[in-house]
């Protein structure tokens, strides 16, 4: 990685950002069939912050949450976590990169089902053959209050069980920044409480960036700052977002485009 | 559109759609159907050939007259019959209807090539007779050259002149077995243009020498007369005209029943043992195929349950879906059929291509395509195709139309009651089989129980597979997560996940392995009872050996054993010579020797009676076979030779054990008189102590020499080259299990490639929090080598199992061995784990190449 540090220092002007994409642009398709699911945006996820990224569906949001977490790849534009640019990476780097210095929480499938709940847990590290740091991984399971359930299967889980297990997952190598895509989107909304709920704490006491993808105003409510994309742009942003400013918001993107 | 039309169209476009997933299928069944029509094609076309062929060379002869007394014995394809007299021939010339009439002399002659080594004689007979005048008679036609006119001449067949490297002019020798120079004057085709009679060498003599070097008498015998009948007289005319004039006990058959008795030998000695040997590793392959497909469909469905779910729930019967999922069986079974035909045509033309040039001259001629040949490999393909596809398609039927709303079911075969009521069942097979095979092998012995013991405990094992899979692959997959992290944690775990599968996928592979196994341990105990025999009972130092008449050669001289007793560094030497008789009915071979002699190098075992005493009218036997007849020493039984006569003889000696000396010795004294061609197939030498065994063997070799340069083993070397017989029979065997073992292979990459499609998501997951590729393609790689590892180990030990029994059940006498080639085994063992790796390459590479946001992508 040595190759990408010295493009670092345009970052090093911004210091605690965690993330960044830069004018990406993304395109799918050739011709007639083009769609710009990504046009000139430009964002900064600062460390110790949660972002909520939202926006009706095609927006453009899981998009820009892919390319930045190293899932896709940017048509134009860059991409970097911390200081190393994603563009410049082969598949292998982009793959240790992302399971030393990333952690994903998806809406659903988000654990191997022949792994116990510990083993999907330090599954990040055991990839990389790492040790796990045992005190932070018993505070993390401590956390998430699953203690008793460490040899289960993930089949014998409910939902928010297992998104929570996802959580400590994506916690556990001490990522720089954490991706979540939906992550409540198929619960309810006392145990989605209890996920947004951890990823707040992730921020907070364990002073990690948290990038969240929704289109749930409530989810949103739990960020300090929220992004507003429409059509593949950059609309809005919002501090200290409430669920109620952010469906108002919303609303008022909704009346703008019918 | 009609109820019917709609099924059909759903299965055509699902076909259409998983073309994919049945391409391991189509693959099996093309190379089973393969396999079957291609033997089936060969085996028409040869015989057809081969009839041409004689038919073609003996369409001169309207009439054979031979002896009509036949004597059988084991290894002697088509009997022995006593001479006639030659003078016959010149009587029957004056027979109204005859044109012509020639004596026939026929015996063994082994040629001598230009490099002083034997031409042939590793299994097809090396023939020597007299040279026909009448061309119309003679099957053989002048190439080059003329026909031998004086002593010492000869004609050869074309394909034994080009074999031996022997030219118009050159001088050489004929074993017959005492070697005879002769000088070629003419090179011949069988009929008008195969290089001889199948990969046979064929020697012709003057009349009158081929009378003296091959027949009793050396003089006025012929082993047949042929006859040919003037235009306008029938063969059954001719038969009819001269049946009068034979002395009795001669008969004359038609010209083409003569034929078709010769024709019938090639193709009921050589062909149909060749077809059944490639029908029965064809129909191996097929039941290899079977597991495969069966689990390919019982996958495919069980991916489709939520479509099967959401056409009954629209109303489509249980009928309709389960002939939906059979329709595209048929239809896959009926096309891979048709490609695997077409294979077929296409590999019996290669082979035959390729035993030319390996040198076994077969006759030239079309390929010839019967009928069965194409109906019964596409009934046998198709019907293989839908009868495994059945259950899948039962269950499909049994879809229930909530299913399209519940997650994919639950492999439910290793647990619960299903998972009891297996292991009952196989728990019973197992239970029955085991014992009656173990009784069937040392209780009896009895092939019988024992096969049927043996079919109870495969079928108890292919029972079981389930309930043991997921139990055996975590154990043989201990050692991976040590080796190999996550990614062997996860192939191991993965193997386990879906135990019926892993089973099925496996089995197919138990069963290639077993009876590789099988073979392999019957072969090696084969080896171990014949280098026990010559350790136990050869007491000699040297053997000097030739292929005997019916292995293919002519034996050694008969003068040879004595000329060997002369040298200052023998202390003694005997030759066994074989023959065939007829022993109180039963056609068998006798050990002509010096019984005396013989025991002093030959060990018999306890002896009965007096060895020194037979004489010329007494008996040795083994206690074996005295014991199967109830002969008693001092008992008479009744000898017929192939002259015609017969005597009684006493048994003067019984010895314990047979070994290396058959179950009947005589003496030469009782023998020469109603010998044809006297020979020995070895002669035993013992050196006198103190000689090296060096110098004492280049004595034998210079002596040896002038009778034609016969082998000379040292004990060693003469057990090694009796069980090299084996080791030509399993490498033919491994050639044709290859392919029961390449479709078990095929059977696990495809149901990885199904297990992949169905874990797409979770593939994804897994890179996105960081497998890299490698561990992803390690991951799927060590799933297969871990199932070929359940299907290898399993078969080694269903295979070794069985050939113990089989090995003793087959071994009446108990004088056999049993071993277990370690060696052989774990070569076998590492063949299957590399064969499972490559397996799962092109699983594994696909899943590599996977798109991880396709797997993960939430909208």
């Amino acid at each position: 990685m040595s190759a990408t540090e010295p493009r670092a220092t345009t970052l090093d002007l911004v210091p605690d950002v965690a993330a960044r994409v830069a004018d990406a642009v993304k395109v799918y398709g050739v011709g007639a069939t083009e769609v710009r699911a990504l046009d000139h945006v430009t964002v900064d996820f600062p460390a110790a912050r949660f972002t909520a990224v939202m926006g009706p569906s095609g927006s453009g949001k899981s998009t820009l949450m892919h390319c930045a977490a190293g899932l896709d790849t940017l048509s134009a534009g860059s991409a970097w976590i911390g200081g190393t640019e994603l563009g410049t990476l082969n598949d292998r780097r982009l793959t240790l990169l992302r399971r030393e210095r990333i952690g994903f929480v998806f809406q659903a499938f988000n654990l191997v089902p022949t792994l116990t709940v510990r083993e999907n847990i330090t599954l990040p590290l055991d990839l990389a053959g790492a040790a796990p740091d045992q005190a932070w991984l018993d505070s993390l399971i401590d956390v998430i209050g699953l203690g008793d359930r460490l040899h289960h299967r993930p089949g014998e889980l409910s939902g928010g069980q297992q998104q929570r297990v996802a959580v400590a997952r994506a916690l556990a190598g001490r990522p720089q920044v954490v991706f979540a895509d939906e992550p409540t989107g198929n619960l309810d909304s006392r145990t989605g409480g209890e996920v947004l709920g951890l990823l707040r704490r992730a921020v907070d006491e364990m002073g990690r960036c948290v990038v969240m993808v929704t289109h749930d105003p409530t989810a949103a409510g739990y960020a300090d700052q929220a992004l507003f994309l429409a059509d593949g742009r950059l609309v809005d942003r919002m501090d200290a977002p409430t669920a109620d400013r952010v469906l108002d918001r919303m609303k008022a993107f909704e009346r703008r485009q019918s | 559109m009609s109820p019917a039309g709609t099924t059909l169209r759903i299965s055509l476009r699902s076909l259409r759609a998983h073309r994919r997933r049945l391409a391991g299928t189509f693959l099996s069944i093309l190379l089973g159907v393969s396999f079957l029509a291609g033997t089936m094609v060969l085996g028409d076309t040869l015989r057809a050939n081969f009839d041409t062929l004689f038919a073609d060379a003996n369409a001169g002869t309207d009439a054979v007259v031979r002896s009509a007394d036949v004597l059988d014995s084991p290894g002697t394809p088509g009997g022995v019959r006593a001479p006639v007299e030659a003078a016959l021939a010149a009587r029957l010339r004056t027979v109204p209807g005859v044109a012509a009439a020639e004596a026939s002399v026929q015996g063994a002659g082994q040629l001598v090539g230009s490099d002083g080594k034997p031409v042939g004689g590793q299994g097809p007979p090396t023939l020597a007779g007299n040279w026909l005048a009448d061309p119309e008679l003679n099957p053989y036609r002048l190439a080059e050259g003329r026909a031998p006119a004086a002593p010492g001449e000869a004609v050869v067949n074309r394909g034994a002149a080009r074999s031996g490297g022997l030219h118009l002019g050159d001088t050489t020798v004929l074993r017959t077995p005492d070697p005879l120079r002769i000088t070629i004057v003419g090179i011949a085709t069988f009929g008008d243009s195969a290089d001889g009679m199948g990969p046979s060498t064929f020697t012709a003599l003057t009349t009158e020498e081929a009378a003296a070097r091959l027949t009793p008498k050396g003089a006025g015998q012929a082993s047949a007369v042929q006859v040919r009948a003037t235009p306008g007289t029938s063969q059954a005319e001719l038969v009819r005209a001269i049946t009068p004039y034979l002395p009795a006990g001669v008969q004359a058959v038609t010209g083409a029943a003569a034929t078709a008795e010769s024709t019938a030998q090639v193709s009921g000695r050589f062909l149909t043992m060749f077809t059944t040997l490639l029908l029965v590793f064809a129909g191996i392959a097929l039941l290899v195929a079977t597991f495969t497909i069966h689990n390919t469909f019982a996958i495919v469905v069980a991916q489709r349950t939520r479509e099967n779910a959401l056409l009954r729930a629209l109303g489509a019967a249980r009928g309709q879906v389960l002939g939906a999922t059979l329709a595209e069986a048929l239809a896959v079974g009926l096309l891979a059929s048709l490609a695997g035909l077409l294979g077929g045509i296409g590999v019996a033309t290669g082979l035959k291509a390729l035993f030319a040039a390996l040198g076994f001259s077969l006759p030239t001629g079309g390929t010839v395509i019967s009928a069965a040949a194409v109906l019964l490999p596409l009934l046998v393909g198709t019907v293989v195709a839908a009868g495994s596809a059945l259950l899948p398609a039962v269950r499909a039927g049994r879809t229930a139309p909530l299913a399209a709303l519940r997650e994919t079911a639950v492999d439910r075969a290793a647990d619960g009651r299903a998972g009891r009521a297996r292991a009952a069942l196989g728990g019973l097979l197992l239970a029955a089989g085991v014992p009656l095979a173990v009784t069937g092998a040392t209780g009896g012995p009895s092939v019988v129980l024992t096969t049927a013991g043996a079919l109870a405990v495969l079928a108890g094992l292919v029972v079981l597979g389930p309930v043991a899979a997921a139990l055996a692959v975590r154990t043989l997959g201990a050692p991976l997560t040590r080796l190999r992290g996550v990614p062997g944690t996860l192939a191991r775990r993965n193997a386990a996940r879906n135990p019926r599968r892993t089973a099925a996928t496996a089995t197919a592979l138990m069963i290639g392995v077993a009876v590789v196994t099988l073979f392999t341990v019957f072969g090696a105990s084969i080896r171990a009872t014949l280098d026990r025999t010559v350790d136990d009972s050869f007491a000699g130092d040297l053997a000097v050996t030739a292929p005997s008449f019916g292995a293919g050669g002519s034996g050694l001289s008969p003068r040879l054993a004595d000329a060997l007793a002369g040298l200052p560094e023998v202390r003694q030497s005997v030759g066994l010579g074989r023959g065939v008789a007829r022993v109180d009915g039963h056609g068998r071979t006798l050990d002509v020797t010096d019984p005396a002699r013989l025991a002093g190098i030959v060990d018999l075992g306890r002896v009965e009676g007096s060895l020194g005493a037979l004489g010329t009218d007494g008996l040795a036997v083994s206690r074996a076979e005295a014991d199967r007849r109830g002969w008693r020493l001092g008992g008479s039984v009744t000898v017929g030779f192939t002259d015609g006569t017969s005597g009684p003889f006493t048994v003067r000696a019984v010895y314990d054990a047979a070994g290396l000396a058959g179950d009947y010795l005589v003496t030469r004294e009782a023998w020469a008189p109603h010998r044809g061609q006297d020979s020995d197939t070895m002669v035993a030498v013992a050196l006198r102590p103190g000689v090296p065994l060096a110098q004492g063997r280049a004595a034998v070799e210079r002596a040896a020499a002038p009778f034609g340069n016969p082998q000379v083993q040292d004990r060693d070397q003469y057990a090694a080259s009796a069980a090299s017989g084996v080791d030509m029979m399993l490498s033919v065997v491994y050639a044709l299990l290859a392919l029961a073992v390449l479709i078990a292979l095929l059977g696990i990459a495809n149901t990885l490639t199904l297990a992949i499609h169905e874990r797409t998501r979770e593939l994804g997951l897994l890179r996105a929090v960081g497998q890299t590729r490698g561990q992803l393609r390690g991951m799927v790689r060590w799933e297969s080598v871990l199932v070929a590892a359940f299907g290898t180990v399993g078969g080694l030990g269903l295979g070794a199992f069985l050939g113990w029994a089989l090995v003793k059940a087959s071994d009446a006498a108990g004088t056999g061995s049993f071993a277990i080639p370690p060696l052989q085994l774990a070569v076998v063992l590492v063949a299957g784990l590399l064969a499972g790796a490559v397996a799962g390459l092109r699983p594994a590479g696909r899943a590599a190449r996977l798109d991880v946001l396709r797997a993960v992508a939430s909208d």
